[in-house]
């Protein structure tokens, strides 16, 4: 005869059978969207792969051939100096809220409006740029483009140094201070050496965020056709030039658009691989 | 509690034999207060810590025992809102005083945790780190040093292979005794405890212990522990502590056998904490 607690077990075993089919097919709703967007990335993008891509510009409207040389170097310029220009910032602001305004009321603010920054849609940040740097030098260039994506680095790594430290123990903190060892040089030479492999997490993950942007950089770097590393100029680069030959009506540019949304899906996961492996090994470590 | 202190004045002569023989005071409370913001976590403290000899601060949890030991270095300043009051005196100086320079009250008091924590570098630059900080020596001093802080540690056997290896490999026992080595290294006068041994398992915990008797010849140490045969075993002064105040004060072998306290009888014979 069934008892009370048969009953009870069994509708416990009802509702966690729905809940799993439930959380199950939510996780397959959300995947296979994302299966497809790469299915397609990847077989439109192999197609278009060719050694051309690499060693001829971006062909005018119309030509048969050309590759994404131009826009490959320029989008490697801007990202690098947009890393340069919001890394060391983001450490450094990061560092201050983990380590000197932890429990204050500052610190929280500052979290806070970072947060804020971390959620601002890209395009805003684009605009303030093209009103703060494109509009007083009178044209578009590089700079703008990488202090675009550096606004868009900064809270990311912000987030995660300020994360990473706190992470660090305090009696790591202690150990070391209880040696004499004064602040800075406590935060320099110890805590860094600990939250290290997750700082330069966050700097790659900042690396692979920026790496396909659009929006900051279509008012700031703009675009261009033609091969220039000259940063006060306006840059070719590979999110814009997908964004115009995927919206052109030649089929060769086309293909260009896929071959190039392919490079930077490639970027992105080896990027994001990288940071998995260093997370990775610092978990190890420490255990 | 009103008692006037007990001093070494008192509680010497009373001491059984081992502990006979007359010290010096090397660190001294008068009149601690701590607060921990509005709480008041400990109210009037006041005690001597002879020279090398083991102290023992023992009682339940939460009296405060640990929270009295991370005064003496100032550990406990790195901490928005916690404050203490009254003085510390290290040999005969206030340490409490912000005027102390914190470094040198550092480098003169060192400090072992709870949890073993190296830093994220080789066994070699845990030890030299905190030496570079205060003594730039040849490569071959600082190694001289190096190994002379890692044997006082008991730990030169062990390790002597593979200095360069991360010091994140060790065992927790062998990572408790390099950061005891590491307090070592600095040549401090008086090593604070908290509870060195409570992660430890009972084979490294005895090692702990007996290092103990090698290190007071040349330190003065403080040890925190909630193992009171541990405090029976290792020390030569033992001060109980309950609810935020130092109930009783004495050599170990009066405190163990013939506490005055009630309170302090009532804890050493089990029937609470």
């Amino acid at each position: 005869m069934a008892s009370v607690a048969d009953r009870l077990y069994f509708r416990r075993r009802l509702v966690n059978a729905m809940s799993l089919v439930l959380s199950g097919a939510a996780t397959l709703f959300g995947l296979f969207w994302l299966v497809w967007i790469l299915w397609v990335t990847i077989s439109k993008g192999v197609d278009a792969m060719s050694l051309s891509l690499f060693t001829e510009m971006t062909p005018p409207p119309g030509q048969d051939t050309g590759g994404l040389k131009n826009a490959i170097v320029g989008s490697l310029m801007l990202s690098t100096l947009a890393i340069c220009l919001g890394a060391p910032v983001g450490i450094a602001a990061g560092t201050f809220l983990a380590e000197y305004a932890r429990s204050r009321k500052i610190g929280e603010v500052i979290r806070f409006v970072n947060d804020i920054l971390l959620s601002a849609p890209s395009i805003v940040l684009g605009l303030f740029v093209y009103t703060l740097v494109v509009r007083p030098t009178g044209s578009f260039s590089g700079y703008a483009g990488s202090v675009a994506m550096a606004f868009i680095v900064l809270p990311v790594v912000v987030r995660t140094t300020d994360e990473m430290l706190r992470l660090v123990p305090s009696q790591m903190r202690e150990a070391a201070l209880s040696l004499g060892i004064p602040q800075w040089k406590v935060t320099t030479q110890i805590l860094y050496r600990a939250a290290l492999p997750g700082i330069v997490t966050g700097v790659l993950l900042a690396l692979a965020r920026i790496s396909g942007e659009t929006a900051p950089l279509l008012f700031t770097a703009f675009n261009n056709q033609y091969w220039n590393t000259d940063m006060s100029g306006a840059m070719p680069n590979l999110p814009v030039t997908i964004f115009q030959f995927a919206m052109s009506p030649f089929e060769y540019w086309n293909q260009l658009a896929w071959a190039g949304a392919f490079l930077i899906t490639l970027f992105v996961l080896a990027v994001s691989l990288v940071a998995r492996t260093l997370l990775l090994r610092k978990k190890t470590h420490h255990d | 509690m009103t008692d006037a202190p007990i001093t070494f004045a008192t509680a010497v002569p009373q001491a059984a034999a081992g502990a006979a023989e007359p010290s010096r005071v090397k660190l001294a409370a008068r009149n601690l207060a701590f607060h921990y913001g509005d709480f008041t976590a400990l109210k009037d403290i006041s005690f001597d810590v002879p020279e090398n000899k083991v102290t023992a601060l023992i009682g339940p949890s939460g009296c405060g025992k640990s929270t009295l030991l991370r005064i003496f270095n100032r550990i406990y300043s790195i901490y928005p809102g916690q404050r203490a009051t009254g003085e510390v005196l290290l040999d005969g100086e206030n340490v409490l005083d912000p005027k102390y320079p914190l470094n040198r009250l550092r480098s003169k008091i060192g400090m072992v945790f709870q949890k073993p924590v190296p830093f994220p570098m080789s066994i070699f630059d845990n030890i030299a780190y905190g030496i570079g900080h205060y003594e730039k020596l040849s490569k071959a001093d600082m190694a001289d040093r190096v190994e002379e802080a890692l044997r006082q540690a008991a730990l030169w056997d062990e390790v002597k292979d593979k200095l360069k290896q991360s010091a994140l490999g060790l065992s927790g026992g062998q990572q408790q005794r390099l950061c005891i080595a590491r307090a070592v290294a600095l040549k401090p006068q008086v090593i604070l405890f908290d509870e060195p041994t409570s992660a430890l398992d009972p084979i490294a915990t005895g090692k702990i212990e007996q290092l103990f008797a090698e290190l007071k010849q040349q330190f003065t140490i403080l040890i925190v522990t909630h193992n009171m045969q541990q405090a029976a075993r290792c020390s030569d002064f033992t001060a109980f502590m309950y609810l935020g105040e130092l109930i009783e004060h004495g050599p170990t072998t009066t405190i163990f056998t013939k506490p005055t306290k009630q309170q302090t009888e009532d804890y050493i014979t089990g029937r609470f904490g």
